[in-house]
């Protein structure tokens, strides 16, 4: 036997929360040993998953409790161990893949605020982590107020707590009402996970800010994956304000597009192009609520480049490495995840597709925390 | 009592017998490929195609006059477009004793299944890459109060103009009127991609603007996934076009229209490196050599060339029909 096994190890930094390990396979036996947790004498030390289990299961062994089970969604686990929290296996190859839906249900709620970044808030732990990319539905608090201008634009979160996170868009404007599931007209309001939201890069990202001046800083609702060099064309609706920024019409030479190129990156939803932007319109996110109705967003999309060589070496990093992207399961907001092919031009179009497994939010430890982990795929399995 | 031999005192020894056809494997039309350009990588060269396109010099539209001074020379721009090829591969491993005893040829069905799927994965790598880099525009010109809303005519004809503004080509020339009941002239036309669901909604627009391929005075270019034409758009639907479940402001699903020109999107293989099919005998397996394989792989990129030349219209359904 052995002939068509598969077999991989390696090491991870937890991100605290859902933390991604790609292999070349989908693995049927996960294993890992939580080092930081076995020096520390505290918390998830080791887990191991068997695919008979089914997704998002785990059995666990916690410092000074022993060996305990997750089980899969709607299964029993031990204790107040949360069931679907364990490892996952991922097959990232299809877009427009959602998690399970966050809701108002009798025991959860979640609410909106009013802030410059809207904070959400949850009853119960919403197992994401900072990275994750969320979607919003039926944010109509009644039928004349609340936040539905930002339903179906797809955000990437910053995790504050087990029940919190930010949004990066600013609902502290006349024309936005606080959302709560609670006391919304029918209890209605929702969000869910996009689980793979970045298969292919750079691409089409929709903007939630504008720093107008002799450049031009722009603030993407979730991670732009723009390079230095990235040359982007803008698709600016007259609602949203800065319509001098569209790549067309063109008042000097009719039909031909104008771009601007990227001077530098802030980080994955910042970066600034070099259009020199000094008395245009300003961008205004305060869109009444009833105008969420075939409301058109204001979006930036990558058209090409203007670089000659591939991602730099860093220190740890391959002698040529892959591109980089912010994939929904990256917690850093500066440094992307290298993506399973060889290197490219920088700002070329890739394919970041991968597959492999995620582990859970109950077994993922703190941030920082180095785990080891093996993964097999068997050649007979009963 | 008559003495009748029935198939229960004398059955037949073989109760079966395989039909002579097989049966059809559902498979979705593939349109993304149809609409792309195609360009073919060099071996040995490199990981990334690259792209040029000249940009527009400003049209010399000021007199000379007569002082006898040259104007000021312009300075010629060129944009670049990179794209990175990516490797793509599946296979089967078929034990011997399926090859021996199997009655129906399994390694020719195999291979054929192993093609299909990779011209459905070299669809599919399209059709995501599309709904990634390409722009939208949701549509407004619908009734049922969401966002995106359900397809209007005002939305066909908006994305349409806002093609023809940006100078995009046309795939299509018109089909001019004929005589016939029924029919209509059809326009020159961009092609839409579409989902099989929304044809609902289509048909609930036919005679405002809205024609089916059976509308068309001749039908004879329309393509066999052709559900029809409006406006400047001639619609090609597919049951594996985008849709982004539950996810529209009111919880409905989004629909991805890819709206596009000549040249929006290139297909990019590696010299000829795509379908290449691996049949290894089992003599290459383990010392017993029980088990064959049979594989397909293929080398693929795929870039935005012309980004003013599509939108993805985004839309809803008219109402929450049941899905198929």
């Amino acid at each position: 036997m052995a002939e068509y096994s598969r077999l991989a190890s390696g090491q991870v930094v937890s991100t605290g929360g859902q933390t991604l390990v790609i292999t070349p396979f989908i693995p049927d036996f996960i294993a890992i040993d939580n080092q930081t947790r076995l020096v520390a004498g505290a918390g998830v030390t080791n887990a191991s998953w068997n695919t008979d289990m089914g997704q998002g299961a785990a059995v666990l062994s916690t410092f000074g409790t022993g060996s305990q089970f997750i089980a899969p969604v709607g299964g029993t686990s031990s204790g107040a161990l949360v069931s679907g929290t364990g490892f996952t296996t991922i097959q990232a190859g299809l877009s427009l893949q959602y998690g399970a839906v966050y809701q108002h249900t009798g025991s959860t709620d979640f609410s909106i605020s009013k802030a410059a970044a809207a904070v959400i808030t949850t009853t119960s732990n919403h197992n994401l982590t900072t990275g994750n990319w969320v979607i919003f539905q039926n944010l109509a608090q009644t039928s004349t107020t609340g936040m539905q201008q930002i339903a179906g634009i797809p955000f990437m979160i910053t995790v504050l707590s087990p029940t919190t996170f930010s949004i990066p868009w600013n609902t502290n404007q006349s024309n936005y009402t606080a959302f709560n599931t609670s006391t919304s007209t029918g209890n209605v309001g929702s969000f869910k996970q996009i689980l793979f939201p970045v298969l292919y890069a750079p691409g089409d990202s929709i903007i939630s800010a504008i720093t107008t001046g002799t450049t031009t800083t722009i603030v993407t609702t979730a991670p732009h994956n723009y390079v230095v060099g990235q040359e982007v064309a803008f698709r600016i609706p007259s609602v949203w304000g800065t319509t001098q920024l569209n790549s067309l019409p063109n008042a000097t030479i009719p039909g031909s597009p104008i771009y601007g190129f990227v001077v530098s990156v802030t980080n994955s939803t910042t970066f600034v192009v070099n259009i020199n932007s000094t008395g245009f319109t300003a961008f205004n996110t305060n869109i009444p609520f009833l105008s969420f109705v075939g409301l058109k967003f204001a979006q930036v999309v990558a058209v090409g480049d203007v670089n000659t060589g591939g991602l730099q070496i860093s220190s740890g990093s391959q002698l040529f490495p892959s591109p980089q992207v912010f994939n929904g399961y990256t917690s850093s907001t500066t440094v992307g995840t290298n993506t399973i092919n060889g290197p490219a031009i920088q700002g070329a179009f890739f394919n970041a597709t991968f597959q492999g497994f995620v582990i859970g939010t109950s077994i993922a430890g703190t941030a920082a925390d180095v785990i080891f982990w093996r993964a097999y795929l068997h050649d007979l399995n009963t | 009592m008559a003495q009748i031999t029935t198939t229960s005192s004398l059955g037949p020894l073989i109760l079966q017998s395989l039909a002579p056809a097989m049966l059809y494997v559902p498979t979705p039309t593939m349109n993304n490929i149809i609409v792309c350009d195609k360009v073919s990588m060099p071996p040995n060269g490199g990981t990334t195609c690259r792209f040029m396109r000249p940009r527009a010099l400003q049209p010399p539209t000021i007199q000379l006059g007569n002082s006898g001074i040259d104007p000021p020379a312009q300075v010629p721009q060129k944009d670049i477009i990179d794209a990175q090829m990516a490797f793509f591969g599946t296979g089967c491993i078929i034990n011997e004793q399926v090859i021996l005893q199997d009655q129906e040829g399994v390694l020719a069905w195999v291979s054929e299944r192993l093609a299909v799927s990779m011209r459905q994965a070299e669809d599919l790598i399209l059709r995501d890459y599309i709904v990634s880099a390409a722009s939208e525009i949701n549509a407004g010109g619908g009734s049922n109060g969401d966002n995106p809303t359900n397809l209007g005519l005002s939305d066909f004809s908006l994305v349409a103009t806002t093609l023809d503004t940006n100078n995009a080509f046309k795939f299509m020339s018109g089909i001019e009127g004929m005589d016939r009941f029924g029919t209509g002239p059809i326009r020159s036309s961009y092609f839409m991609l579409a989902s099989t669901e929304l044809q609902t909604d289509f048909d609930s627009l036919v005679g405002q603007g809205v024609f089916n391929n059976w509308n068309y005075p001749n039908n004879t270019s329309a393509l066999p996934s052709e559900w029809g034409s409006v406006f400047n758009l001639r619609i090609l639907t597919s049951s594996e076009a985008p849709v982004a479940r539950g996810a529209s402001a009111n919880a409905q699903d989004v629909y991805f229209n890819a709206v596009m020109g000549k040249q929006a999107i290139t297909h990019i293989d590696q010299d000829g490196y795509s379908m290449n099919l691996i049949y290894r005998d089992p003599y290459y397996s383990g010392m017993l050599a029980q088990n064959a394989t049979l594989a397909v792989k293929f080398a693929q990129a795929q870039a935005l060339t012309q980004d003013t030349a599509i939108r993805n219209l985004l839309c809803t359904r008219l109402s929450s029909i049941a899905g198929p």
